[in-house]
């Protein structure tokens, strides 16, 4: 198994990766390079003094009486070495050429010079040491043993180290955040935005590029609003100046001797008429109600809906009792249910009400008809879309009374969703706020 | 002679007024056409007529203007059908309170028109209401409900919206145009017919107890609308108009 480095998927972490790794070899490189040097003048200072004190101290016991030397060599003995009136440890010899040579060495060898006769010998294990064998003048041994260590550094040093390295953290998060976050908020107006909605302009504060993003995304939805409006006054107007030209028709026809041919006129017309309601309708839905928000006894708004059908003899039952009180713009509402029903009608000839309080305010629509294929489910939303086997245009459908009730179920603070039954038929499944804020924003 | 109704057919599109002119002509009615408010004014200066068919959209007066003159002068009895070119309710209601007895949307059939005609004729004549709505009046309050004569919807004490199917409308609109008067279920009948058949089938007594129910009234002990054995029925409270404020 191969182990794959994994880029990480979200930007805040990559930025914070990139940061983070950068920032701490950057550390990590300026700390090597002052330790590095630190240590070269240490040691070069140390070797010099080394020099200068091994020279001093050989001299020194060279010139001693062989009696007097013991007593010298505490005060001859340094950290790192002392001095042996002995011929140390035999140990291996410390071949310049294959072995690592300590830079003591080349001190020793220095501080000594020629005068007397020298040999090194290492000694591996847990302590690493080396020994320098001297012959005194008078001949006999003395042996210097060296034991090299760093200077011990300081002890608060590691503590240093962490708070720069959870102060590189912080400051990577920080950075990040404020990198982050208008991208973020960007995101999250561009998911919510609803054209048909009243827009909600970002602010347009902040950091130079910020600040140009939130201006661009504004004027866009200023543009999106403003194409939408045009294309909806378009077709309210063409809509509207048709109602003139059908309804002249309309009377003119009533003239003519029945037949078939009238017969048909007047179909033609009744569905042009249809359509141009409906156009008209869309328009509307999407423009926005002016309508105002009243508290409705839920119960009676669906009775009296049914009652209507029920009195045009249609099949129209209802079932269930909310109980509820709410805040809604009833004429939309109505406009809702009437299309989710005359949808239920036209491919069932019958309709089912169902309303129903559990988890939230909901309304059923429900027929026995085809239903609809699961992937057109949402389509049949759009306007003008038509299912093409079962909801044609045969049927009779200008494909707008869904996406009316669609446009105003949101409008409504609710949603809209249509599946399809088990056993066959549609269900549409109306969701409405317990409360839709009855102040409107204008 | 038999008295022949005269319309007054007010609207700016020559092709349809005399349309629809000549087919009411056609019905047995006697018609006259204009084309805006300054002919509808001239012609009622010297002229009365049984209806007025007024159109929304006008250049100059629209009909609402136009209604709500009407309602204000010599002519505020005269029954005023709408013809409104939108399908919106908001205009529905304005038209209703600038005081139209009744309204149609365009493109409307011409029998459709003669229908309503002949209804709302029927309906001001058989029964003269006892209560005039005008527009500054549009809210009928009686006992513990107030009926809205625009939106046409009941309001509770705390001004909760009740809803009302059309016929249920429709039959409260009688009993409150005519409180405290007995009403047999023939007249009910007729006085609810205005459009289509709604009434398909359906009995004036079941609507009178969906409307109890609507009213929260025990049938067995009703407030408000009380059976008056082998006659028909009562509205017992009396009826009073609110200023339009809802």
């Amino acid at each position: 198994m191969s182990l794959k480095l994994q880029w990480p998927r979200t930007l805040a972490s990559r930025l914070s990766l990139i940061f983070l790794v950068g920032l701490i070899l950057a550390q990590a490189l300026s700390f090597g390079a002052q330790y590095y040097e630190r240590f070269q003048s240490a040691r070069s200072t140390m070797l010099g003094n080394m020099r200068s004190d091994v020279s001093t101290s050989i001299a020194i016991l060279d010139r001693l009486p062989m009696q007097e030397r013991p007593a010298w060599l505490s005060r001859l003995a340094r950290t790192n070495y002392d001095y042996l009136l002995s011929d140390g440890e035999s140990g291996a010899p410390l071949d310049a050429d294959a072995d690592e040579v300590p830079v003591a060495v080349t001190s020793i060898t220095a501080a000594i010079g020629g005068a007397h006769p020298l040999k090194f010998t290492r000694f591996a294990g847990e302590k690493k040491h080396f020994q320098a064998h001297v012959r005194l003048s008078d001949g006999s041994p003395v042996t210097l043993d060296v034991r090299p260590a760093m200077p011990p550094l300081s002890p608060w040093l590691p503590g240093v180290l962490l708070g720069q390295l959870a102060l590189l953290i912080a400051c990577t998060w920080l950075a990040v955040r404020i990198a982050i976050r208008p991208l973020a908020r960007l995101a999250n107006a561009v998911e919510t935005l609803d054209p048909n909605a009243h827009p909600v302009m970002l602010d347009e504060q902040g950091p130079t590029e910020v600040a140009h993003a939130a201006r661009a995304f504004n004027a866009m939805q200023a543009r999106i609003a403003a194409y939408l409006k045009e294309r909806m006054q378009l077709l309210a107007a063409i809509s509207h100046d048709l109602q003139t030209p059908i309804t002249r028709m309309k009377l003119r026809a009533e003239f003519m001797d029945d037949s078939v041919e009238k017969d048909k006129l007047c179909n033609d017309l009744g569905e042009m008429e249809h359509l141009v309601r409906e156009g008209v309708a869309y328009a509307r839905s999407i423009h926005g109600s002016t309508e105002e928000s009243r508290r409705t006894d839920l119960d009676s708004f669906l009775d009296s809906l049914v009652f209507d059908y029920q009195d045009m003899g249609k099949d129209v039952q209802l079932q269930g009792k909310s109980a509820a009180v709410i805040d809604t713009r009833p004429q939309a509402l109505r406009r809702v249910l009437v299309n989710l029903t005359d949808n239920a009608l036209k491919f069932s000839g019958a309709a089912q009400l169902q309303v129903d309080t559990g988890a939230g305010l909901t309304i059923k629509v429900m027929d026995r008809g085809p239903g609809i294929a699961e992937d057109q489910l949402q389509k049949v939303l759009e306007p003008f879309y038509r299912v093409e086997n079962s909801r044609n245009r045969s049927t009779g459908g200008t494909g707008l009374g869904l996406a009316i009730a669609q446009q105003l179920a949101m409008a409504l603070g609710g949603s809209l969703t249509l599946s399809n039954r088990e056993g066959g038929g549609l269900c549409a499944e109306l969701k409405l706020p317990r409360s839709w804020p009855p102040r409107e924003i204008t | 002679m038999e008295h022949v109704d005269h319309i007054l057919i007010v609207d700016d599109d020559r092709e349809i007024r005399e349309l629809v002119g000549n087919y009411l002509k056609k019905n047995g009615l006697r018609t006259t056409v204009v084309a805006d408010g300054r002919q509808m004014r001239s012609f009622l200066e010297a002229n009365t007529v049984d209806l007025i068919v007024l159109d929304i959209m006008m250049p100059g007066d629209d009909g609402l203007q136009l209604c709500r003159e009407l309602r204000l002068g010599k002519h505020k009895a005269t029954p005023v059908l709408m013809l409104t070119a939108r399908n919106d309710e908001t205009d529905r209601i304005i038209g209703l309170e600038m005081g139209a007895d009744d309204y149609l949307t365009k493109p409307f059939a011409a029998r459709e028109l003669l229908a309503r005609i002949n209804a709302v004729l029927r309906r001001t004549r058989m029964l003269p209401p006892n209560l005039v709505v005008t527009e500054s009046g549009r809210l009928l309050a009686f006992g513990r409900w107030q009926l809205d004569t625009s939106a046409r919807h009941l309001l509770d004490q705390d001004g909760t919206l009740v809803a009302l199917s059309g016929a249920e409308y429709r039959l409260l609109r009688v009993f409150l145009d005519h409180p405290q008067r007995v009403l047999s279920r023939d007249q009910l009948l007729n006085l609810t017919q205005g459009r289509e058949a709604d009434l398909f089938d359906r009995s004036i007594d079941l609507l009178v107890s969906r409307l109890r129910q609507r009213l929260l009234d025990d049938a067995r002990e009703p407030a408000y609308i009380k059976t008056v054995r082998s006659e028909g029925y009562v509205f017992s409270l009396p009826v009073e108009i609110l200023g339009a404020s809802a």
